[in-house]
């Protein structure tokens, strides 16, 4: 029998909405919408955003899928693999998709049409670089009004990035604390004093705050604007993005910001004979195990996603570490999705009804999963008990397990209890192993030579 | 032209921080461009002598 759902984030926009078949995408668009997706497909944007890979192709399907009476189309997009949020992105990934939504404006204004929206919901990562989803986001450009979308874009994707230039937070926190963008009000109080000295946060937090606070607007007054105002508006904010504030900023640009876990692997104390010994052990089990995708828990900046890339295989990459992240975006492989997620709070389903988002666990599951070097975090230093950790991991490993223990004795893992009173109870490669053959049979197990760890390769049932 | 219903709130003076923005933009590219006409006038001047 056929499953068909409506898309429980698809219902805001009357142009149309997105419904699954047997778990294939489709988007109906509606009567109301014919004018502007005609526009869309034949005056030439739709084959230029496709043909620069700017925005996912779709081909038309039968009508006999049409769900509603006021059907026009029926699309199957080029389907999306993981879909992920901006509350999982990296400031780089963020910026990326901020200049992609500028660049389509851009675009679309050369044909006689506008966005009339602009939220990262619109934007998903696909072949290692953003991809616009959302084919009813056009409406029919009036050239002598401003950009309806502008507020959205600034909320959703400029303040964010403006709090993590000044402050270095990442975006992914306030993301997720402002699903719908942080408001001006709000992001003008945060930025620090010596951001007034910086013309585009003048421009477009204070200014835009001030303005949009003035008690007096009830309703737009009639205000002139052309073509070549709007064009110079979505430059300003092109080069505000895509350059460095500061000479310091660009200097950092040249290798990223770092942090307490990058460079992890290069300055660790266990140094480069671990590390060799760990990879020659990596590539041993993955030789002797079939798998169609992964999934790199904790990966750090990436060495060990990249080997699983190696063969071509879809590879999602998950650090709580922004940075790392950043780095791994920067130079990942194609077939790598970098995303930042800490696993003792990941991503939540949220949204209308709990429904909009779905949470990182249902959209993770791989063959595959790797833990190295971060059961001890989870642990030791978030405390959850080893019968849980191998719980959740066998929600998300569909087939095997990589996973590193680190035992009490190593001096990482003793770092973290140096100063917890209470006795760390059970953490030991007794309990480790019992906890984890409750869901998986030990295939192989290593000692990694010159250390205490031990390294496993687990199959699932 | 018809837009369609209330799909997104541009904003409380949205619109209007754009036609300023867009305003003060615009000054400065003029300002630059005037001011790169005599940079050149006099550079030009200096190579000719």
């Amino acid at each position: 029998m056929t499953d068909i759902n409506i898309h429980p984030a698809s219902f805001r926009d009357p142009a149309g909405f997105v419904f699954t078949v047997d778990g294939t995408i489709y988007r109906q668009v509606n009567k109301f919408y014919s004018f502007r997706y005609d526009s869309l497909q034949h005056g030439g944007l739709y084959d230029q955003l496709t043909e620069q890979r700017l925005m996912v192709p779709y081909t038309e399907a039968s009508m006999d899928l049409a769900q509603s009476s006021d059907a026009y189309r029926i699309l199957l997009p080029q389907q999306i693999r993981t879909m992920s949020y901006a509350c999982e992105w990296c400031p780089e990934q963020l910026k990326d998709a901020a200049l992609l939504t500028l660049h389509i404006q851009q675009l679309a204004m050369d044909h006689g049409m506008t966005l009339k929206d602009a939220t990262p919901s619109n934007i998903q990562f696909d072949n290692g670089r953003p991809i616009f989803i959302d084919t009813l986001s056009f409406d029919l450009y009036d050239q002598t009004k401003p950009w309806i979308a502008y507020r959205q874009f600034c909320e959703c994707f400029l303040f964010p990035l403006y709090l993590h230039r000044y402050a270095k937070t990442g975006t992914d926190k306030i993301s997720t604390a402002w699903p719908d963008g942080i408001p001006a009000n709000l992001t003008a109080r945060l930025l620090p004093l010596r951001s007034r000295w910086n013309a585009g946060a003048w421009l477009h937090v204070f200014l835009q705050n001030k303005v949009g606070s003035r008690k007096s607007v009830t309703a737009e007054p009639k205000l002139r604007f052309s073509k070549t105002k709007l064009s110079r508006l979505i430059e300003h904010l092109q080069s505000i993005i895509s350059h460095p504030a500061s000479p310091a900023e660009a200097s950092a640009k040249a290798g990223p910001y770092p942090s307490a876990w990058s460079n992890y692997y290069r300055e660790t104390i266990l140094g480069p004979a671990y590390l060799e010994a760990k990879l020659t052990l990596f590539r041993q089990y993955l030789q002797d195990i079939e798998y169609s995708n992964a999934l790199d828990l904790g990966c750090n900046e990436g060495l060990f996603s990249k080997i699983l890339a190696e063969t071509g295989i879809p590879v999602i990459a998950v650090d709580s570490d922004w940075p790392c992240i950043d780095k791994l975006y920067f130079d990942h492989p194609a077939n790598i999705l970098p995303l930042c997620i800490d696993l003792a709070n990941p991503t939540p389903a949220s949204g209308f009804r709990n429904a909009e988002r779905a949470p990182f666990t249902d959209r993770a599951c791989s063959d595959l999963v790797t833990a190295l070097a971060l059961i001890h975090h989870l642990a030791l230093h978030k405390n959850i008990p080893l019968a849980l950790i191998a719980d959740y991991f066998s929600q998300l490993a569909n087939k095997y397990l990589i996973i590193e223990f680190i035992p009490l004795s190593d001096e990482k893992a003793s770092e973290l209890v140096a100063r917890k009173e209470a006795p760390t109870v059970g953490y030991d490669i007794g309990n480790f192993e019992s906890a984890f053959c409750r869901h998986f049979r030990i295939e192989k197990k290593d000692r990694i030579s010159g250390t205490e760890r031990q390294l496993y390769l687990l199959k699932k049932g | 032209m018809t837009t369609l219903f209330l799909y997104i709130d541009p904003g409380s003076g949205s619109y209007l921080v754009q036609v300023i923005i867009a305003a003060i933009l615009g000054g400065a590219f003029w300002i630059k461009k005037f001011w790169k006409k005599i940079r050149s006038f006099f550079t030009r001047g200096k190579k000719e002598t």
